[in-house]
């Protein structure tokens, strides 16, 4: 009889730890309640129990390691057992947390290694693939604690609305039709045509029976239910992480854009056609380089300021935000990244991006000035440090010398997490943005 | 329509097929002797004043001869219905049931049909080891036989009939505590299967099973004993909230799969009860079953009540503890939610 020794889960801040040290050498023999090791959070050094006495062995994580929650680091074994090889690599369940994984929701679940196998009865299962529910998101509450169909139908209860097909969906919305109080008799539940067509045969007073006159109707319903689902479900996760672990600050500037405005003119003459993003991208790179604590991440305990300078475009796609990355911008030409973001763009919005078009960036941009939004404060993507939000740029009066003239002028917005870096150096980078805004010649010097 | 027992229902079954067909007649230990309890159960009792000792055949205490005389009067042409007076006995009638009667047709082609009907008394009724045994999976386990297994009067009757008229040899379990029997063979601890039988002529088909009781949760399923054993304890989950079906396949070969996957793939859940011992059973293989064709319907595992894999007991204590009772059923069902 094995005992697996656990990483303890140390509250819900916490998931991953250090090992300081182990009180017993592997194989040794250790008494139950025994301190077995020492780990170290972000906030203390705390010592482990044994949970068994036996014999320590498979010890599979050295002082130093980072450990997730809930991983296995070694077992407890009676004296004289045999232990059955450890099948795959030894790292899957102790494995050190690389450092992009902090923000790839799923991932921090899935490498907690076999604790996360989930128990799920095949009828659940099934249900779950048809209606497509991830599987991390459910409650077991069957026997043993495993998912069963119930827990399926309560979450859909919660989440989702009836599956229906679009010719059904015309159907309802143009007579008017509540379809999502209807039961679907098609595959899987769906509501078909002939249910609403059932539907709108039968008389209304009989459908939805009247109120009577003395009720207030005072419960809200919902006009639509959105499953957190897939890119819903990464964005809510990761802005939340956002919000609650960064120390976000932002900062504004009004730059004088009309030197770039014409710069674009003339290039777009000259049949190099470029958008606003593009030559936010290319300048924005290029002060990173003289700003290099900006373009980097916090991991653990230490802050990486990375070599490479990889931009992130927040882009407006039907399914969500997502961010392809222009890798190396700072070593790319203006007609290279336009036609770089071109292609990303078109991926991001016909949903054929690939995880590495949409992972590994070093800093975001973020562009509402279409929209005609003026300033605002973007969310830092983690784990980067910061993110620049990009206004219109439209003609506002600006005062030259003892002139007043009209001028194209733009607002920029630099969200940071100031964990990372202070409001000094950051004001001094913004700074640079803008006078390679309002001065695009200086990108030649 | 006429209230009757189990027993009462079979030997009108066999009255009635006896004087529609000539070549009908019976044969075994004490059937129709003069003052006798006509067979172990009264199933027989009084056919002797009506077709006479050339047509209620009773023989010496000697189940290999008398089932072998039964298999070559079959072969030649009349339809035997055997008489054990205990299914235990059958096993010393096994090489005449096993090796010829369920192979004949199939070795020659099927140009020998063996028509016999064996008759076998099943189920723990304070007698012991070597006279309560569960027999079952024992000849659901041989291709060329069919096995019946009745709990109601209705089916008895109707079922006995059909099997009667089957150009195959058919095995019929009867369990002691459903027959309902009186006087001196009235049992300890019987259940009454007293039910209504039309009294016109009908016939039940081999290979359809029926639900007992309707439920959307769970679904056990039961044979003989079991399925009262299995219909209390659906009143008792009943009170939790738990809506039982409760399916009594009344054929086990050739079984109504169909019946029970419908209705696994309704309630996503199996409970299993038999009498017989666990390994090796009845049950396991309805598990099989379901197991291999519903498996994506399962909202639990399946499980099994079963006798422990130990010889019936004989102290009446022992006894109730091992045959499956209600509590343990309810217990089984709960396990599953």
């Amino acid at each position: 009889m094995t005992t697996e020794v656990l990483v303890p889960p140390l509250g819900t801040t916490v998931d991953t730890v250090t090992l300081v040290k182990w009180y017993v050498e592997e194989g040794e023999t250790v008494q139950k309640g025994a301190p077995l090791f020492a780990v170290e959070t972000d906030k203390a050094t705390l010592d482990v129990e044994a949970p068994a006495s036996g014999v320590l062995r498979q010890v599979t994580a050295r002082p130093g390691d980072v450990l997730q929650a809930l991983s296995v680091i070694a077992v407890i074994a009676a004296p004289d057992e045999v232990l059955a090889e450890k099948t795959g690599a030894p790292s899957s369940s102790t494995q050190a947390i690389p450092s992009t994984s902090a923000s790839k929701p799923g991932q921090a679940v899935a490498v907690t290694g076999k604790r996360t196998r989930i128990f799920i009865s095949p009828r659940a299962r099934r249900l779950a693939e048809q209606r497509q529910i991830p599987l991390v998101g459910l409650r077991g509450s069957g026997p043993d604690g495993a998912i069963v169909e119930r827990d399926v139908l309560a979450y859909l209860e919660r989440n989702v609305a009836p599956a229906i097909t679009p010719v059904a969906q015309r159907m309802a919305e143009q007579a008017g039709l509540d379809w999502r109080q209807l039961q679907g008799s098609g595959a899987g539940g769906r509501i078909t045509r002939e249910d609403i067509e059932r539907a709108l045969a039968t008389p209304r007073s009989e459908a939805q029976p009247m109120v009577s006159p003395v009720t207030v109707e005072v419960a809200n319903t919902p006009l639509e239910v959105i499953s957190l689902q897939s890119v819903r479900a990464t964005i809510a996760e990761r802005v939340v992480r956002s919000h609650i672990t960064t120390a976000p600050v932002t900062l504004t500037a009004h730059a004088d854009a009309t030197a770039l405005v014409a710069l674009r003119q003339q290039l777009q003459q000259d049949d190099i056609d470029i958008s606003y993003n593009d030559l936010f991208i290319y300048i924005v790179a290029r002060a990173l380089r003289e700003h290099r604590r900006l373009n980097a991440s916090l991991d653990g305990d230490t802050i990486k300021v990375w070599q490479r300078i990889h931009i992130g475009l927040a882009v407006d796609t039907d399914r969500g935000l997502l961010v392809p990355v222009v890798y190396d911008a700072d070593t790319k030409g203006l007609a290279q990244l336009a036609q770089e973001t071109r292609t990303l763009i078109a991926r991001a919005q016909a949903g054929q991006s690939t995880p590495t078009e949409l992972s590994g960036g070093t800093f975001t941009i973020t562009n509402l000035g279409m929209l005609g939004i003026d300033s605002f404060t973007p969310i830092i993507n983690l784990p980067e440090c910061a993110i620049l939000g990009v206004g219109r740029i439209n003609r506002q009066a600006a005062v030259i010398g003892e002139n007043i003239v009209a001028r194209q002028m733009v607002w920029l917005s630099l969200s940071f997490d100031h964990r990372l870096v202070d409001g000094a150096p950051a004001a001094r980078f913004l700074r640079r943005v803008v006078q390679l805004v309002e001065g695009p010649h200086l990108l030649m010097a | 329509m006429a209230l009757m027992t189990i027993a009462e229902a079979l030997r009108q079954a066999i009255r009635e097929e006896m004087r529609r067909d000539p070549r009908v007649f019976c044969i075994g230990e004490d059937i129709g002797i003069p003052g006798g309890w006509g067979g172990a159960f009264t199933v027989t009792l009084g056919l002797a004043d009506e077709f006479g000792h050339e047509r209620i055949l009773d023989t010496p205490i000697s189940e290999l001869g008398f089932t072998g005389v039964a298999v070559g009067a079959a072969i030649g042409g009349l339809r035997p219905i055997v008489d054990v007076q205990y299914g235990d006995f059958l096993f010393l009638a096994m090489d005449q049931l096993v090796n010829e009667a369920a192979k004949m047709t199939y070795m020659s082609g099927g140009t020998i049909r063996v028509p016999l009907v064996m008759r076998a008394p099943v189920g723990a009724t304070r007698r012991g080891a070597q006279h309560a045994q569960s027999l079952e999976a024992f000849f659901t386990h041989v291709p060329g036989l069919k096995v019946i297994a009745p709990s109601t009067a209705y089916d008895a009757k109707g079922l006995l009939k059909s099997a009667i008229r089957d150009d195959n040899p058919v095995i019929v379990f009867e369990h002691k505590l459903l027959y309902g029997s009186k006087g001196p063979r009235k049992e300890q601890g019987a259940i009454s299967a007293v039910g209504e039988v039309p009294d016109e002529e009908y016939l039940v088909p081999l290979g359809k099973g029926v639900i007992r009781r309707e439920g959307r949760d769970v679904t056990i399923v039961g044979k003989l004993l079991t399925v009262y054993r299995a219909l209390e304890a659906a009143e008792r989950l009943a009170q939790d909230g738990i809506e039982a079906e409760v399916i009594d396949p009344r054929t086990l070969v050739p079984l109504d799969k169909g019946l029970i996957l419908d209705s696994v793939r309704k309630t996503g859940r199996l409970v299993v009860v038999e009498e017989d011992n666990l390994t090796g059973g009845w049950a396991g293989d309805i598990a099989a079953i379901v197991a291999e064709e519903a498996f994506y319907w399962l909202d639990a595992p399946i499980k099994r009540v079963s006798a422990p894999d130990t010889p019936p007991p004989f102290a009446p204590v022992m006894e109730d503890f091992y045959v499956p009772s209600v509590e343990r059923v309810v217990q089984a069902v709960k396990s599953l939610f």
